[in-house]
């Protein structure tokens, strides 16, 4: 009896029909199926592969570094600080040095305690020119920091900056373990909800609940980052159920999964923002009277329903700080046509104005944007001659470079898009202004430890900015996201970036 | 006849080096350099001199040119600019994956274009090759990303049953693979079958009103006989050439079906380089696909001269 099991086993055409009925088996398997506890997440490999997990690398991984990671202080969704790493902090009254309170009993993943040792090495690791890291420049207010005991640390500052945890909520200053910097990029080794357990920026990153996390475990076990380059593959992926969540969807797109049960749609709004940008140094720009000509013809509302569609945007009011900020300062800007040609008349365009104004497709709003301003500025003789450039070399041939340009930003705090665009000399000053007044009271906001006249400061360089700056910012940008209806709690409207930990899934 | 082998083999050497020159004079004439391209916003400064010396970018374009190509005969293509490795080991998992997909799709559409094109031949003007010929034209016709969507539509957006896009790590196996690129290997037979089936109808209904097929049938054969031993092999030489044709072209032309089913081949690696300006990989791909497009051809022209009883014949005939 044996030899005839042996012989029926080696009989040749056996294999192949073993390896098709397995083949079948695993093509009869359901491909969408729904694991509670488990959160599938597309992003799009920006970095092809370079994804590091060091949260202050130039390549971070962001999708995964912001849950691997905890920053000493958190925002809240009224746009206050709220603790975190730190339990509670102090400044001194000439501004320029913070001390900030550790919570005790933390541990990394790997299980080591946190100290005021990790947090110090953190923001020298941030700081280091080596390591080129994007936060740098955020945080260059920053001299040096200093363990005091095993939870306390100081920050010395190089000039006085009375908002420092506003800096330090940024998203990038993850706290990191002493002496970890030649590791970090692949362990990924924070305090934060979720420790890793695959890296495979290219492919399927997983990712599972920390149960010991300090602000009590995650809700759903595991995430499954996974890497869509295409934004159509990631609207397929979605429509199919490969996918939970879609962080931003254009308008087009938006009616795939409006009034479907599958899916939920929240419209959140943003500071990112495109303008039209004029180098106050150079004519007929260097007139403050021609500036504010340009800005008062635009009907604001109008043109964010031509070039984006209703609902798309926020007006704005030549503003980089928009309103989600607690510096916003809430000017008003109407149309006013007869208005815009008496200051051109004044300026001694008796028979209106040219101008040259070059964009290109490197962003698909840009073109719409200058045609709408075209057809608004033309009711007040202002002719605009738009000069499309080609996409390659916008940004070095053409940006910064010719009078009257298109641009874009992504949402920042006041202070960092006040400094880095604004501030004379400053290498993204893209206006080319300089006004003592405004980087007076900058450095003035800056010092200033009383909330209340901090805020009328921060008005009063946005003021100044509306009287003579050379931005037009007509609006700021909202974006749609989608969640898959699996996902049974969901993040508040106001949260950009979503804290994973507190979403559930059914 | 090795003559001849030879005279091919030189002429692929110098396409390929044609195409090396053109592939490394378009990356030229573009403005600005590599580094301006990829810097974008950020082409100023310490960050641009640093990005154009590590490129090599002072020397003249014939000495990085002769540079370039020394060192990619090597299998050295540098560092890419984005993704800071060498492009080598990109490109190596990214041109496994392109060639499982055109190998799985090329087992399953080749034998079924043969299959059917044979069908169609034998069965001329009858309803069979109407039905066959009819799909074909169609497969023809709708361009690939069409089809491609419309199966997307059908069976993984509607019915659920295959993965609309390819979702795997990075270091899959085949058989981790397969079950998850049904969909794409289907559009890639599909659009393949139709090429090869129409050469084979062709061919097949060529060869049956030959003299010696109708001799064979006059001297009674069995029809089935005609078909396999006299027929078949004659008929079924053309086609060598043109699936390796459309074997070329699926290794190469498989970028658009990649990038809709978010496939991680050689063909969405050249839209992101292209995408994040990544000259030194678009160069190295690029040059890839015209290396695997001059081999299938080559490979196809041995086949048929080793095949063919006549053209063995003639080539020694000529070159001795």
């Amino acid at each position: 009896m044996p030899s005839r099991s042996v012989k029926t086993a080696g009989l040749p055409y056996f294999r192949p029909i073993r390896l098709i009925l397995a083949i079948t088996l695993l093509l009869s398997l359901p491909v969408s199926v729904t694991h509670a506890g488990l959160l599938r997440l597309a992003y799009d490999a920006g970095f092809g592969g370079a994804e590091s997990l060091d949260p202050y690398s130039p390549t971070r991984f962001y999708f995964t570094t912001l849950t691997l990671f905890d920053r000493l202080v958190q925002q809240n969704h009224e746009g206050g600080i709220d603790p975190g790493l730190a339990t509670s902090w102090e400044v001194s009254d000439d501004a320029r040095t913070w001390t900030f309170n550790l919570r005790p009993g933390v541990r990394f993943h790997s299980g080591k305690p946190l100290v005021a040792a990790d947090v110090v090495y953190s923001i020298h690791h941030a700081l280091d020119p080596e390591r080129g890291s994007p936060v740098a420049s955020t945080l260059a207010v920053i001299d040096r920091a200093e363990a005091l005991d095993d939870l306390t640390v100081r920050f010395h500052l190089k000039s006085a900056h009375a908002d420092l945890p506003l800096l330090l909520i940024d998203p990038r200053c993850g706290i990191i373990a002493e002496n970890s910097a030649a590791t970090i990029e692949r362990t990924g080794d924070g305090t934060g909800p979720y420790k890793l357990l695959r890296n495979d920026p290219e492919g399927i990153t997983l990712l599972i609940a920390n149960p010991e996390y300090w602000q009590g475990p995650p809700r759903v076990e595991r995430i499954e980052v996974v890497a869509i380059p295409d934004q159509v593959a990631q609207i397929q992926a979605m429509l199919s159920g490969q996918i939970d969540y879609l962080p931003s969807i254009n308008r087009r797109q938006l009616k795939l999964f409006e009034n479907n049960p599958d899916f939920i749609v929240q419209t959140i709004r943003t500071g990112h923002w495109p303008g039209m940008v004029m180098r106050t140094d150079q004519p007929p720009f260097d007139d403050v009277r021609v500036r504010k000509a340009m800005r008062l013809v635009i009907d604001r509302p109008n043109m964010i329903r031509l070039a984006l569609g209703d609902g798309g945007g926020e007006p704005a009011c030549d503003t980089p700080v928009w309103p989600g900020d607690p510096y916003y300062a809430d000017m008003g800007c109407h149309r006013d046509i007869p208005a815009a040609r008496a200051l051109l008349e004044e300026a001694g365009y008796n028979d209106g104005i040219d101008v040259d104004l070059y964009t290109s497709s490197v962003e698909k709003l840009f073109i719409s944007m200058a045609e709408v301003y075209q057809s608004q500025a033309a009711e007040a003789g202002i002719r605009v001659h738009i000069h499309q450039v080609p996409a390659d070399g916008y940004w070095t041939d053409t940006w910064m470079q010719e009078s009257f340009v298109s641009t874009r930003w992504n949402q920042r705090p006041a202070d960092q898009i006040l400094n880095e665009a604004f501030r004379s000399g400053a290498s993204w000053n893209e206006t080319y202004w300089s006004n003592p007044d405004f980087d007076h009271s900058l450095d003035m906001a800056r010092k200033e430890t009383d909330p209340v006249k901090r805020r009328s400061m921060y008005a009063k360089t946005q003021q100044i900015l509306f009287d003579e700056g050379g931005a037009i910012i007509p609006f700021y940008l909202n974006i749609n996201r989608v969640f898959s209806a699996r996902i049974s709690s969901l993040p508040s409207e106001k949260e950009l970036f979503i804290e994973w930990r507190r979403v559930a899934t059914q | 006849m090795l003559k001849v082998l030879l005279r091919r083999l030189v002429m692929a050497v110098f396409t390929l080096v044609f195409v090396a020159i053109v592939v490394f004079g378009v990356t030229e004439a573009l403005p600005g350099d590599a580094c301006t391209a990829y810097l974008g916003k950020l082409a100023q400064g310490e960050r641009l001199s640093r990005c154009q010396s590590g490129l090599g970018l002072d020397k003249s374009s014939a000495e990085r040119f002769f540079d370039w190509s020394g060192r990619a005969l090597q299998g050295d293509f540098g560092d890419s600019l984005k993704r800071k490795r060498p492009i080598s080991d990109i490109i190596a998992p990214r041109f496994r994956n392109t060639v499982i997909l055109g190998t799985s799709a090329a087992l399953i559409g080749i034998p079924l274009a043969i299959i059917l094109g044979v069908i169609a031949g034998v069965y001329r003007e009858r309803f069979s090759d109407h039905v066959v010929s009819g799909i074909a034209l169609l497969a023809m016709t709708i361009p690939e990303f069409v089809i491609a969507t419309v199966l997307i539509f059908l069976f993984a957006i509607s019915l659920k049953w295959f993965p609309a896009v390819t979702i795997l790590p990075t270091e899959a196996s085949v058989a981790e693979i397969l079950p998850n690129i049904i969909l794409p290997m289907i559009t890639l037979a599909f659009v393949m079958t139709a090429h090869i089936l129409r050469i084979t109808r062709a061919s097949v209904i060529d060869t049956m009103s030959s003299e010696f097929v109708k001799m064979a049938t006059l001297k009674g054969v069995p029809f089935r006989r005609i078909l396999f031993r006299h027929m078949l092999p004659s008929a079924l030489l053309p086609t060598i050439n043109i699936v390796a044709l459309t074997m070329a072209w699926l290794l190469s032309g498989v970028v658009v079906i990649e990038k809709v089913f978010n496939y991680p081949g050689l063909g969405t690696l050249i839209i992101q380089s292209i995408f994040d300006r990544d000259l030194p990989l678009v160069q190295a791909i690029a040059l890839m696909f015209a290396v695997m497009y001059i081999a299938v051809n080559l490979i196809a022209d041995f086949l048929v001269i080793l095949l063919n009883p006549r053209l063995r014949t003639r080539v020694s005939a000529e070159g001795g």
